[in-house]
């Protein structure tokens, strides 16, 4: 019941939350020097026919009058036609964001069984070489735009080697596992460097943890010490450090999908964006916002699951 | 690269005109583009990604002929102008059909010819301003003019006067003609037009298929209907280098856009052809020429003598060097030499060193002064031009500064003035001198494409010229004009580049226009 209670709230909070990005992101990008009308019809377009398309999307509204008929539209479960795409733009949303989410799933997937394991390795063999080389890779990897890890990825593991394809995303799960691969393991090289390092942190401060050294003391087998007591309390900041960096995996998105050429929400970002689709912006941060807020009450739900001591309610 | 060059000009010629015989037939050609197409249709395509490919879907009456200096019959196999100039007459082709099987008629013309010049639709209604009145009579096409138009036989052998079919339009879910144009659009489907191909699969900003009309009227070498090729695959891949990786790696046969600093290094595999194919495509300057700048303070840039010593100060061959490694030509007159009907025969500000240091001594322009130059941020291109500008106008005492800032941006500084220099480019549209001349000098299309720069006698030989039905009057006429501009110099007239398309070797026969238009409907593959 105390959970129950505690993801209402929890819920109830993130009302106010998308009620302040809303008012941000619709001043924020009114504030982009830059005419949406001169984005859609062109540099060639007359001024007559800027108005006139100024006119139509109601941009000569009072900023109040557009901000009313944004908010009640999200209300009633409308985001606006994109300018960009003409059409509908929960329709291009929902074609977009399996794939993103997909994107973002599979790297976290990759993420985590990069650095799980060499967390481990590293940690229990702190200041020997396998710790080094460990530390001295994932620091390399950190140290690297994202952008470039691709374009090594993509030139040596799919244009030369042929071992995956060079762009695109793929139909099925297979497909898009195949498609996906690379632009995930661009991804998550990034996010693994990070949560190893903390992983490894936690890991071993854990090992000096006085109830390990009693679980030693009391002869218990090592895999159960690592599993049990180990694992699951180094996991704890680790998982909200998961958390933090989904937010940044999708930022990750905006580059990944454009070097990779996948049709997902990120690149459909950075396309609004240029054109000054406003409406398509909107609904994109929103659903973005959407997203990390989901992302962090899962967040706060796991560690409960691993922490008895974080009371949900 | 010349070889190069002159090869993809004779291959737009042949693979346009001249039949060759054994072609083969089927395969698909997938094709990687920069950007994808949101919209098809005639009247609505308003960017070039959309406009460079109404050409495979919609068939318009007349084309221009393969050195482009000349307008041939399309759907209408014949057509003749009034004496007066004040009528059009066409003769539609017998028989034609639109790709689903269904007939082309005379009442399909009448409604897209409406359509096109229909103001309050498209925004190139312009170009068929003259039209007063389309009328019909079996496959006979008359069109009245309020006044003599020597563009219109241009116009009618432009996308935006394409034919659609009418029947699909009148059945299309829809309240307005811009929400059937979009659902006809969303559908796909090959009822709507009588290009060689047909849309037969789109997804939004990721790919876009074209499959062969069966029904097309224009035959290849074989006898059969064009095209070769049974579909055309896109797929949109913003990103140069993985757009040029999907080439090497052999996942697309074509890719567009490719940037001139992998032009060397494409042409040298085997496996790639690396075409230059002509263009109207140039890269020029706007010099805000207005007497103060948008904040009140004084314009140096006012002064012409200011604007014609850093024409002369530019080495356009330099420059040329350094961003298209060879691949161009200095722009010679205001318009396109290499491509463009009635371009003057000049050689507009050669690189002079010691005249653009006369002239800004005669100025009296103060060494030190500082200049913006406006350029697009994340461009190669232009961060190239401004270092390059930065150091060729020093000497004449200039302290060229740079802004950064998005194509939106660029554009409404363009229009608000609120800019000293801004790079910029041009693709002419129409095969006609009068699109490009309009927007770079005539005051009421756009101040004269953002400068400020107004002259009266331009304006008056410009609207003149746009019912000259005389050809060799209407070239004295373009000629004066191209001698005010060059004389005033509102802009920094920089350089003619072409379209740089990288194909596999197993295609033959695809090429793209001067205008830009991508034409699969000759093109083979061979695997």
């Amino acid at each position: 019941m105390a959970g129950l209670q505690y993801i209402l709230k929890r819920l109830a909070l993130m009302i106010p939350t998308f009620l302040l990005v809303m008012i941000i992101i619709f001043l924020l990008v009114r504030m982009l020097p830059g005419d949406p009308a001169l984005a859609i019809a062109g540099d060639k377009a007359s001024d007559a026919d800027l108005a006139a398309i100024r006119n139509r999307l109601g941009l000569n509204e009072p900023l109040l009058v557009q901000f009313w008929l944004f908010f009640t539209n999200v209300l009633q479960g409308d985001l606006g036609r994109s300018i960009l795409m003409r059409t509908s733009v929960m329709g291009v949303i929902i074609e977009r964001l399996p794939t993103t989410v997909f994107l973002a799933a599979f790297a976290v997937s990759l993420s985590l069984l990069i650095a799980g394991p060499l967390a481990f390795v590293a940690a229990l063999n702190r200041g020997r070489w396998p710790d080094t080389v460990i530390r001295t890779v994932f620091q390399v990897g950190l140290s690297m735009p994202v952008f470039y890890i691709g374009l090594i990825l993509l030139t040596f593991l799919a244009a030369h080697l042929r071992w995956f394809p060079v762009g695109g995303h793929g139909d099925g799960f297979t497909g898009q596992l195949y498609y996906l691969f690379l632009p995930s393991m661009t991804v998550a090289l990034y996010t693994s460097a990070i949560i190893m390092r903390n992983l490894r942190a936690a890991i071993i401060e854990v090992l000096d943890a006085e109830y390990v050294q009693f679980a030693r003391a009391k002869g218990l087998p090592n895999r159960l010490i690592l599993g049990r007591h180990v694992l699951r309390n180094a996991l704890i900041s680790t998982v909200t450090l998961l958390g933090l960096s989904i937010g940044n995996l999708m930022s990750g998105t905006l580059v990944t999908e454009t070097v990779f050429a996948v049709p997902g929400l990120g690149r459909l970002m950075l396309e609004a964006i240029f054109a000054r689709d406003y409406p398509l912006i909107q609904g994109l941060t929103l659903t973005f916002a959407v997203l990390v807020s989901i992302v962090f009450l899962l967040t706060d739900l796991f560690q409960s699951l691993l922490d008895p001591r974080m009371r949900l309610s | 690269m010349k070889r190069n060059l002159t090869a993809a000009t004779l291959m737009l010629a042949m693979a346009v005109g001249t039949p060759s015989f054994g072609q083969e037939r089927g395969g698909t050609m997938n094709f990687a583009r920069y950007d994808g197409s949101r919209l098809i249709d005639p009247i609505y395509a308003d960017r070039n990604p959309d406009i460079w490919m109404v050409g495979s879907l919609f068939d318009t009456l007349l084309r221009s002929s393969d050195d482009g200096k000349s307008i041939v019959g399309g759907l209408a196999d014949s057509f003749t102008v009034s004496d007066d100039g004040r009528t059009v007459t066409l003769n539609l082709q017998a028989d034609l059909k639109f790709a689903d099987g269904s007939s082309l008629d005379a009442e399909d013309v009448l409604f897209s010819l409406d359509r096109a010049r229909n103001p309050d639709l498209g925004p190139w209604a312009g170009m068929l301003g003259n039209v007063a009145d389309v009328t019909a009579d079996g496959n006979t096409i008359t069109l009245s003019l309020s006044q003599p138009d020597p563009t219109i036989l241009s116009m009618l052998a432009t996308f935006n006067t394409a034919i659609v079919n009418k029947d699909v339009f009148d059945a299309a879910e829809g309240a307005t003609d811009q929400e059937k144009s979009a659902a006809i659009f969303a559908a796909g489907g090959a009822g709507v037009g009588s290009g060689s191909f047909y849309l037969c699969g789109f997804e939004q900003g990721a790919s876009m298929d074209f499959c062969a009309n069966e029904h097309h009227w224009e035959m290849g070498a074989d006898g059969k209907p064009l095209p070769y090729l049974d579909k055309v695959h896109f797929e949109i891949i913003p990103d140069d280098a993985t757009r040029i990786l999907k080439l090497q790696a052999g996942e697309v046969d074509a890719v567009e856009f490719v940037p001139f600093s992998r032009v060397a290094e494409l042409d040298a595999d085997p496996q790639i052809n690396m075409n230059l194919y002509p263009s109207t495509r140039i890269i020029y300057s706007p010099i805000n020429a207005r007497e103060t700048r948008a904040d009140g303070s004084a314009n140096p840039l006012h002064d012409v003598r200011v604007r014609q010593a850093i024409n002369y100060a530019t080495n356009k061959e330099a420059l040329i060097g350094l961003i298209l490694q060879g691949a161009g030509q200095p722009m010679r007159a205001p318009l396109m030499s290499s491509s463009t009907r009635l371009a003057a025969d000049m050689d507009l500000y050669p690189f002079d060193m010691e005249k653009a240091k006369a002239l800004i001594e005669d100025a009296g322009f103060e060494a030190g002064t500082t200049i913006t130059l406006t350029t697009l941020a994340g461009s190669a291109d232009d961060a190239t031009i401004f270092a390059a500008l930065q150091q060729m106008w020093a000497p004449l005492g200039i302290d060229l500064v740079v802004e950064q800032v998005d194509g939106a941006t660029r554009g409404a500084k363009n229009r608000s003035g609120e800019f000293d220099i801004h790079t910029y480019g041009w693709v002419d549209d129409v095969n006609d001198p009068s699109q490009v001349t309009g927007w770079l000098g005539y005051t009421p299309v756009r101040h004269a494409v953002g400068t400020g720069w107004e002259s009266a006698r331009f304006n008056e030989l410009f609207e003149a010229s746009g019912s000259e039905m005389d050809q060799a009057k209407r070239a004295e006429q373009y000629a004066e004009m191209q001698e005010i501009y060059a004389e005033a110099a509102p802009l920094l007239f920089m350089y003619e580049t072409p379209f740089a398309v990288a194909v596999s070797t197993a295609i033959d026969g695809y090429v793209q226009t001067p205008l830009g238009a991508n034409i699969f409907s000759r093109a083979t593959v061979s695997r």
